[in-house]
This record gives C-alpha cells, sequence and structure tokens, in this order.
C-alpha cells in the first residue's frame, strides 16, 4: 500500500499511431476523459506541432455566427427544455444558420438602427426642454461674429452678478426648482469675466443640437417621430421573440455542440505529428490504462496504440485527489489552499475526522446542532447549481452532526439550555418543563472550563503530533535530514505536553487521566523552578529535540520553538469558543424567560419573545456557526498544515467534455 | 477580576488591530487573484492566538 492517503497513481503514457486514425484517437479520448495531455512544445525535423482538423474552420465559422446571434437574440444563459442528439443538430444546424442567418441578422441590425435613432431623438429632446419657453430659435444661439452664448444649466441665478461684473451683457434665464437655466449674450471681450461669473454659479453647458426652428416646434415633431419608431421597434421585436422562441433551444445546443467540435479539432495543434504518425504524451490514472488500451484497440483497428513509458526524476504529475465519497466534499478545504503534491498526503481524510469535531465541540448544542444540519442539508440537496455550495453543505452537515451529538450527550443542552438544571442552581430554567431528558451533562460551559480547557490542550497535542507524523512521512523518502527534523519537533511537543500535565496535576479529571495512561511512563521527578513544578523528564525530552534541531533543519528553527508552545496554547480557542457561546445563549435566555413566564401580558411576552428569539438565532445560530466554523478550519490551515504540507500540485485535467443541452451517439 | 478583564480586553484590542491590517490587505489580494483565499485566510486568523493567550491568561488570574 504504497500510495495510500496520497492522491491517485499517475502513469506517463504515450498514444502512438498513423495520422489517418487522429480523429478517431481525438475522439475515443475525449470521450473517455482520462487523458492529461502535456503539449507538445519541442519541434524537430520530423516533429512539428499538429494542424488542425480539417472540420475545425467550417466549424469555427459556424460557431462565430451562432454567439453572435446569441448575443442579438438575446439569449445568453437560455436554458433548453431537452437535450438534442448530435447526429440531429449536424443535420439541422445548415439549413438553420441559412434561415437564421436571413431573419435574424437583417432584423438584428434594424433594431439597433432604430434604437440608435430613438437615442438621438430623445437627447435632442431633452437638450432643447429647458430652452422651449424663451422662444429663441436654436440656429440664434451661435454663429455671431462679435457675441459669444452661453447657453446651459446653473446652480443659481448668476443675473446680479454678472450685470454687475459684465455690463452690457444681455441674460434670459428661467428658474427652475433645482437649477436655473439660462442664455447669456455676451461681447467677446468679455468672455472671460462671463465664464468666471458663471463657473462661480456652477454653469455647465448645453450642446444644443445643429436644427433650425423653434425648440417647441422641434420637440413636438421627435415626439410624434418617437412615438412611430417604437412601433416599428415592437413590431421588430416581435418578429424577433418568434425567432427566438424557435430556434432558441437548437442555437443553444447548437452552440455547445460546435464548442466541443472545435476544441476536439484544434486538439493537434498540441500534439507532435509527423508526415505519417502522430505521438500524444501525456498522464493518465494508471488504474484507466487498461480501460483506453482496450477502447484504442477496439476503435482505431491497431492503428493507434498506447502504451507505458518509465517516469524520470524530476517528472511532476498532475495530481487526482482520491478520497471515498463521503469524504470528497472537505476537498473543498484544501483546493482552498493549495493542490498537494504528487508525493504528499493528503490530508483530505484528517480534515474529514477534525473538522465536524472541533466544530461540534465548540457548537456543542442540540438544537443549534439541528438547526445547522437542517441548513447543511438545504445546502446540500436544494443548491443544484452550484457545487461548492453543495460541498459546503455537506461540511455543515457533518458539523451539525457531531454539534447535536456533543449537545446531546456531552453537555446536556438545547438552545442554550440545560436538560436539566444545574444541582448548584436549582432554579435555573431547563428542559424539565417540557420533558425529562433522561442524559445529564458530562461538562457543563459556565462551570467546567479547566476540564475544557485540558481537553482542548490533549486534543491540540494529537492533532500537531499527526502533523508532525505526516510532516516526518512526506519526508521520509526525499531527505532524511528533514524527516529527523520533524522527529526532533515530536519531542519537543510531547515535552512541552508532559511539562503541561505535569502542572495541571489532579485539577482535572482529563489530566489526570492523561498522566496515569498515555503519560504513565513519564518517572514522576519534578523540580520547583521559580515557583513552577517542572518536570525533569519533560525538561530532557525538549532538550533532546532542541539540539537535534541545529542539527537537521538549521539554527534558525530555534526561534519557533516558542512558537510550537503557542500552537498548542492555541487549541484552547476550542473551550473558549464553547464557553463563549455558551455564556451569550445564557445571557439571551436570562432575557427570554422572564419575559415568556413573568411578563403577565401576553401580547408583550409573545412579541418579546419573538424578537429576543430572533436576535438570538442571529448572533448565536450565525456568528456563532460562522466563528466556530472559522476556528475549526484555521486549527487545519494553521496549526496542522503548517507541519507538513508544501502543495503547489498540478491539477488533473484531463481531455474531455461536459454537455448539458447534448447527446452524442456513436 | 479588573486584572483578568484588563488581560482579556486588551488582548483583544491588539487582535483586532492586527486583524484588521492583515484583513485589509487579504481582502485586496484575493480581489485580485480568488486563488489567495486560502493563503489570506491563513494569515488573516494568525494573530487570532493573541487573544485566546489572553483568555488563558485571564482564565488563570481568575482561578488564582
Amino acid at each position: 500500500m504504497p500510495r495510500m492517503l496520497r492522491p491517485e497513481e499517475m502513469t506517463r503514457a504515450v498514444v502512438i499511431g498513423s495520422i489517418d486514425s487522429l480523429d478517431v484517437t481525438i475522439e475515443c479520448l475525449y470521450e473517455l476523459g482520462v487523458l492529461h495531455l502535456i503539449d507538445f512544445t519541442e519541434q524537430d525535423e520530423d516533429f512539428k506541432l499538429g494542424q488542425p482538423l480539417g472540420k475545425a474552420s467550417d466549424a469555427s465559422q459556424k460557431l462565430l455566427k451562432l454567439r453572435s446571434m446569441i448575443r442579438s437574440l438575446g439569449i445568453e444563459g437560455h436554458k433548453p427544455g431537452g437535450q438534442l442528439r448530435t447526429s440531429d443538430i449536424s443535420k439541422k444546424i445548415e439549413q438553420a444558420l441559412v434561415t437564421l442567418d436571413l431573419n435574424t441578422t437583417s432584423k438584428a441590425e434594424a433594431r439597433q438602427r432604430i434604437q440608435s435613432l430613438m437615442r438621438e431623438k430623445e437627447s435632442e429632446i431633452s437638450a432643447l426642454g429647458p430652452f422651449r419657453q424663451f422662444g429663441i430659435p436654436v440656429e440664434d444661439y451661435e454663429g455671431y461674429d462679435s457675441i459669444s452664448v452661453f447657453a446651459g444649466l446653473c446652480k443659481s441665478d448668476p443675473e446680479r452678478d454678472l450685470r454687475s461684473k459684465v455690463p452690457g451683457s444681455d441674460l434670459i434665464k428661467l428658474q427652475r426648482k433645482a437649477d436655473v437655466v439660462v442664455a447669456a449674450f455676451v461681447r467677446n471681450e468679455d468672455k472671460v469675466d462671463a465664464v468666471r461669473v458663471l463657473g462661480e454659479h456652477g454653469y455647465q453647458e448645453t450642446k444644443l443640437p445643429k436644427l433650425k426652428g423653434q425648440p417647441d416646434d422641434i420637440i413636438r415633431r421627435n415626439e410624434a417621430v418617437l412615438l412611430d419608431l417604437e412601433k416599428d421597434l415592437k413590431r421588430v421585436e416581435a418578429d424577433l421573440e418568434s425567432i427566438r422562441r424557435q430556434f432558441a433551444d437548437l442555437i443553444v445546443a447548437s452552440e455547445e455542440y460546435l464548442t466541443i467540435e472545435v476544441m476536439k479539432a484544434e486538439t493537434p495543434l498540441r500534439i507532435a505529428t509527423s508526415d505519417n504518425s502522430f505521438v500524444i504524451d501525456g498522464w493518465m490514472p494508471s488504474s484507466k490504462f487498461g480501460e483506453l488500451q482496450q477502447a484504442l484497440g477496439s476503435l482505431c483497428g491497431g492503428l493507434a496504440f498506447v502504451e507505458r513509458i518509465p517516469t524520470v526524476k524530476g517528472d511532476e504529475p498532475p495530481v487526482k485527489l482520491k478520497n471515498p465519497k463521503p469524504v470528497k466534499p472537505f476537498e473543498f478545504f484544501i483546493d482552498l489552499v493549495s493542490t498537494p503534491k504528487y508525493d504528499e498526503i493528503d490530508p483530505t481524510l484528517v480534515l474529514f475526522i477534525t473538522f465536524p469535531l472541533f466544530f461540534g465541540f465548540m457548537i456543542g448544542d442540540l438544537g443549534f446542532g439541528l438547526g445547522l444540519m437542517a441548513l447543511g442539508g438545504v445546502m446540500r440537496w436544494k443548491l443544484k447549481g452550484s457545487p461548492d455550495l453543495q460541498k459546503l453543505g455537506t461540511i455543515v452537515l457533518a458539523g451539525g452532526l457531531l454539534a447535536s451529538l456533543f449537545g446531546l450527550f456531552v453537555f446536556a443542552e438545547a438552545f442554550g439550555v440545560p436538560f436539566h438544571p444545574l444541582e448548584a442552581a436549582p432554579d435555573e430554567h431547563s428542559w424539565e418543563v417540557v420533558a425529562n431528558i433522561p442524559l445529564h451533562p458530562l461538562l457543563d460551559k459556565m462551570h467546567d472550563i479547566k476540564e475544557m480547557l485540558a481537553i482542548s490542550l490533549v486534543a491540540g497535542w494529537a492533532h500537531l503530533t499527526l502533523g508532525f507524523t505526516i510532516g516526518f512521512v512526506n519526508h521520509y523518502r526525499h531527505n532524511m535530514k528533514h524527516a529527523l527534523a520533524k522527529l526532533a519537533w515530536l519531542l519537543i511537543l510531547l515535552g512541552l505536553f508532559i511539562e503541561i500535565m505535569t502542572v495541571a496535576g489532579d485539577a482535572t479529571t482529563t489530566s489526570s487521566f492523561v498522566n496515569s495512561t498515555v503519560l504513565a511512563w513519564v518517572p514522576d521527578m519534578t523540580a520547583n523552578i521559580a515557583g513552577i513544578v517542572a518536570s525533569i523528564p519533560a525538561v530532557l525530552i525538549i532538550l533532546i529535540g532542541v539540539i537535534g534541531l541545529p542539527l537537521t533543519e538549521g539554527a534558525m528553527a530555534l526561534s519557533e520553538v516558542v512558537g510550537l508552545f503557542t500552537n498548542l496554547i492555541s487549541y484552547t480557542r476550542l473551550a473558549a469558543l464553547a464557553v463563549g457561546k455558551g455564556a451569550m445563549a445564557l445571557a439571551f435566555n436570562t432575557m427570554l424567560f422572564p419575559l415568556i413566564f413573568e411578563s403577565h401580558n401576553i401580547g408583550i411576552a409573545v412579541v418579546g419573545a419573538l424578537a429576543l428569539f430572533v436576535t438570538q438565532m442571529f448572533f448565536v445560530f450565525f456568528l456563532g456557526a460562522l466563528s466556530a466554523g472559522i476556528q475549526a478550519v484555521r486549527l487545519n490551515y494553521v496549526e496542522f498544515f503548517l507541519k507538513f504540507f508544501e502543495g503547489g500540485g498540478k491539477e488533473f485535467s484531463p481531455l474531455r467534455y461536459a454537455r448539458k443541452h447534448t447527446v452524442g451517439d456513436k | 477580576m479588573i486584572g483578568a478583564g484588563i488581560a482579556i480586553g486588551v488582548a483583544g484590542l491588539g487582535t483586532g488591530i492586527a486583524q484588521g491590517q492583515v484583513g485589509a490587505a487579504a481582502v485586496g489580494a484575493t480581489a485580485e487573484d480568488p486563488k489567495m483565499f486560502g493563503k489570506g485566510m491563513i494569515l488573516m486568523v494568525l494573530p487570532e492566538t493573541i487573544v485566546i493567550l489572553g483568555f488563558v491568561v485571564a482564565f488563570l488570574i481568575m482561578n488564582a
């Protein structure tokens, strides 16, 4: 089992054949979708980059036409009712393109002309509108030898300033709600002054159209023209709509069909061909080799075959993660960071276990857990359009499940309300009002904080130990020195953990359990240094690790020893968030319950309770779930991944296509 | 009580300042290249450890 927990095993394969069988071979490769092509780059005398298959140029031309029609008909994103057979499409497309060309192109152009004409008329109307009441013909606003005309809009009335600073100017104005329409006639020598004065009043020039006649007449004329144009536009739109109804399905399906055809036809541009043969180089999952061999044998009749070639050092096979189905959605977290390298251990499985555990512990509430499961379920099964959200839904579902289990068996509470009141506070509100649930808490969020801190630290130690172990395995075959460095880190981590457990001693059930089982082999020798109990074996183990570090990873690594301690402490966020969330829910419930039980006005009770319930749901449920989710991811990304994960692998992307609106036929 | 409050309060303040700056940069980087999201998030949550340390210290003070 050499590749356990690692990405799918890849084989370097070349497909060789006679040039006559090239298109059949390409067809076959796309159909199977197992070969990750390596682009051919080193051309020489004999082998050159291939030429596109014969059908390429015809298909791309048709594709271009179809895409422009899709735009002019406005059917981007149209979803055909059913799937069309590719053989039907290729039969129909020739004819359909002619019909469409005749109708659509001319109609679409007519629509465009009408629309631009309408825009022109509308802009004339809006430019002339303010000047309607001045009664001056449009041509009189320009064309003087000694006079400049300013026609436009001012924010405030410039009349008084203009009269005092530019004597001899003539101003016509119209005060409107928000601005003033002005037409100022100024002698050319006063132009600069006028510009300044008008500028102070926020003047903006209106570009008047080059027309003749009274603005009022022009506007009326334009309005009549617009009415006619609108009728024309409606007619053209109706024609286009009927074309759309008739051809949309065919066009969208043909577009998909031709896109795939072009993709296939252009594949030779990435492979090596000579006058009589071709060579396709690539990677494929080892398990699929036989399948390809068989398919080529039966389809190409001995004209093309596939062969394994040995890998060379430095080869980087593409990475296809290999995980059982329930674990698959957690690859989402890996994709967010980076694809693992081919030789690296794929940490998805660890995430599958640790994420829901951490998340569940932090939420730890039956009510919220069930709510999260419902949310996750909806995302998983109802959001068919978004695979990423579906994956996230599965993750939330798993997290919610663990949160419910923790809430049920460990914390014994739902919606922040305990199943039974604590012994210390028998008057506390609890679910006993509703039902007597035969489960009692093992931990109480408000009182067993020490215990929860200890549990967090044990979880942290286990998680980090696993991280360093994976790091050791990753390096074991390539670089023994780096692998040994991971061992040194493991020792330091163990020493820190022993020390922490020694200090905790019997203060918590967890630490005394760990001390008497996992750490039972550690000799009980302690010294009191500056008021702190130090375990001598722990100090010795840490020392061995610290000495080992400069020898394996370099002296710089020593500066990170303190960092490892903070890494370990970092896991106390598990306890911190659980307590924080518990406290938040408790605070809301303290406000909620008196309203329900002690207010004697039923109206106030219901309204107040509802309002509080909604805010509580928002704060405790959504924000709580969000922060618990982020923290659970963070512990994996930062504390865990940084101990071993390198990433930067190349993703496996084989030659293949996805048909949505078409079905191929053999 | 006051000591514990200061421990967690000031630690939270520090985390807030650090995270605000890192977060702004991370959002910028993600906007340019969505693949940076994972890396951005790792950097973004690093300062959170400060407030966790504050929490532990506050807790130890409360128990002492």
